[in-house]
């Protein structure tokens, strides 16, 4: 064999470490409910309602926050105080940093669905993706039919956003329960459960699209009652749960049958993974 | 072709352990890659219990450490010297292409980049089936290292796969001698006594035929450890005692476990032992190769090897039959 001559290659360009978090100053601290609170940062990127950020505090951890919010000069994170990091987070105030790396994820696709009419349904913390999609529909009128929201809480005090409530109010048609009212607080709203609403709702599949973020099982009930009024499995897009830890596609923590939640989804045209069984 | 003579190989590795880090298999209270200070423990042939996936993807990564909302990467040291890895198995190779394309294809993990670039991989082509475990001829093993031996005789043949293994053969050419002998295509060829017998195993999920495994599976999680494709982990911070300091580690972790899909709140979506169990042959036979054009699992065997209860899940998968 020939002598050949020793061709060094130059070192690839030191490309980002995908693990390391950037900085943000938290903008605002807003209490929604007894467990729920929002944080604005002033993250001054694109992302698109429905992706997910992976926020950090150094010392205890990282936890996946989906963006409650579409803006390019803000990013609002709503928080459940469920676990470690989550309780964490909501002792930070206004003024502090907050790391976060992302966006991730695909978020939905708003843009394909220019012309349709909308309809909107979550549960719980659920609600929070769905807020990003009113917040682009207000961005964007002209381009969207009807707008639809069905929101479900466990109780009056876990109602979230009830600032943003009133004025979509006025512009959309806005259906609101909550599953009990243990405190007989006068309310202005159903007294069941979100999936009741949604049964006794009169809706026309034409030229529909339906978001639903919430429970698993209340999901799964509301998938029924859609296609029980004539929906398609293409016409409803679902936001699924996993504990993301990576991020990246690697890790497998978010693995749902061969679908990464954080590559693939979170948001998923319900056709996609209806044939999979949910484990 | 070129050859290397056996009554060299011995020179050849000293001369190389002189430069480099050299790792080889070698017989410890199991069989294992280690790092050689002696290469009289070397056993080229020995189709190690333990996969070679530690030099790369490591037990525990430490990502970064953080202190005063200040973040330093732990220094990735450019001068380390070069690894030479010998006696790689071709299931061992195959694996490794199989975690390059998790960790260097879509977004590049510098920790294992780093050290797979300055790696050397060296093959060692098995005549024979290690054990009735090997399963790999039923797997479509490709071509993938940068210099491959093939034990004939008095020599080991030598194949290149590679710009670097090219270089390689430059840099300690006086061992390398050329020969008239060539490759025929059964040299090249293995065949196992195990064989996974079927392509598509999509239509088996409900078939009750998978208990024979679940009902003997303790969810352990040694297969996921001697796994050497498995790349599954966790990340998680530690602090340390003053409170101040903070590192995010990750480390290896299992699909097998109860707490892998464990979400705040409490619900873990993989909850009976039986989804663990299909999730991993799943993982390894169907979603990678849906996903990636070839299956994640490479027929070590060392899954069933290391088992407690030795369950050989390529045995239940070519007995099932499909249930309508």
């Amino acid at each position: 064999m020939p002598r050949t001559k020793t061709i060094r290659q130059e070192p690839e360009e030191k490309t980002e470490n995908p693990y390391l978090p950037r900085p943000t100053k938290i903008t605002m601290v807003r209490r929604e409910s007894t467990d729920c609170f929002l944080i604005r940062t002033d993250l001054k990127s694109k992302y698109e309602p429905g992706q997910f950020f992976q926020v950090s505090i150094p010392g205890i951890g990282e936890a996946p926050i989906s963006v409650a919010s579409y803006s390019q000069d803000f990013l609002d994170l709503n928080v459940r105080e469920v676990g470690n990091v989550t309780k964490h987070l909501a002792k930070l105030k206004r003024g502090d940093t907050l790391f976060i790396r992302g966006p991730y994820g695909k978020g939905y696709p708003m843009e394909k669905l220019f012309g349709k009419s909308i309809v909107l349904i979550g549960g719980g913390s659920g609600v929070a993706p769905l807020k990003g999609i009113l917040t682009y529909v207000d961005k964007h009128k002209d381009s969207f039919g009807d707008v639809m929201i069905y929101f479900g809480f466990r109780t009056p005090d876990d109602i979230l956003f009830k600032e943003e409530m009133k004025q979509w109010r006025r512009k959309y048609q806005l259906n609101i329960s909550v599953d009990k009212n243990p405190k007989k607080a006068r309310i202005s709203c159903d007294v069941c459960f979100i999936t009741n609403l949604v049964e006794k709702a009169k809706m026309n599949p034409e030229n529909k699209v339906v978001f639903i973020c919430g429970p698993p099982v209340m999901m799964k009930i509301t998938i029924e009652l859609l296609k029980n009024k004539g929906f398609k499995e293409e016409q409803i897009y679902i936001s699924t749960e996993r504990l993301m830890k990576c991020a990246l596609g690697v890790c497998g923590h978010c693995m749902i049958h061969g679908k990464y939640t954080c590559l693939d989804g979170p948001v998923f045209r319900y056709d996609e993974i209806s044939q999979d069984r949910n484990d | 072709m070129l050859k290397i003579n056996k009554l060299s190989f011995n020179d050849f590795l000293t001369d190389i352990m002189r430069y480099n880090e050299l790792v080889a298999p070698v017989k410890t209270d199991e069989s294992r890659f280690e790092v050689i200070k002696d290469i009289s423990r070397i056993q080229m042939d020995l189709h190690t219990y333990f996969p070679a996936k530690k030099f790369f993807f490591k037990k525990q990564q430490t990502l970064y450490a953080a202190e005063n909302n200040r973040f330093t990467v732990p220094e990735m040291v450019t001068d380390k010297k070069q690894r030479v890895m010998i006696g790689l198995k071709r299931c061992d190779l195959n694996s490794i292409k199989r975690q390059d394309m998790m960790f260097m294809k879509e977004t590049t993990d510098p920790y294992y980049a780093e050290e797979r670039e300055r790696t050397i991989l060296i093959g060692h082509h098995c005549n024979q089936p290690f054990d009735d475990y090997c399963f790999c001829s039923s797997m479509d093993l490709g071509d993938f290292y940068d210099l491959m031996l093939y034990d004939k005789d008095d020599a080991y043949l030598v194949e290149i796969g590679s710009e670097k293994g090219r270089n390689f053969v430059d840099r300690y050419r006086k061992y390398f001698w050329d020969t008239d002998l060539f490759l025929r295509a059964e040299d090249r060829r293995i065949e196992t006594k195990l064989q996974l017998n079927k392509r598509d195993i999509s239509p088996y999920y409900y078939s009750p035929d998978w208990k024979k495994g679940v009902d003997i599976c303790f969810s352990c999680a040694a297969c996921v450890t001697l796994c050497p494709s498995c790349y599954c982990f966790d990340l998680h911070e530690e602090i340390d005692a003053k409170l101040c300091k903070s590192e995010m580690k990750r480390n290896w972790d299992s699909c097998q476990l109860h707490c892998f899909t464990k979400v705040a709140g409490g619900h873990i979506f993989r909850e009976t032992r039986e989804d663990r169990f299909k999730h991993r042959i799943y993982h390894q036979i169907q979603y990678f190769k849906d996903r990636h054009g070839m299956s994640l699992c490479t027929g070590c065997g060392r899954c069933i090897r290391g088992c407690p209860t030795r369950i050989n899940f390529i045995q239940i998968l070519n007995e099932m039959k499909e249930q309508t």
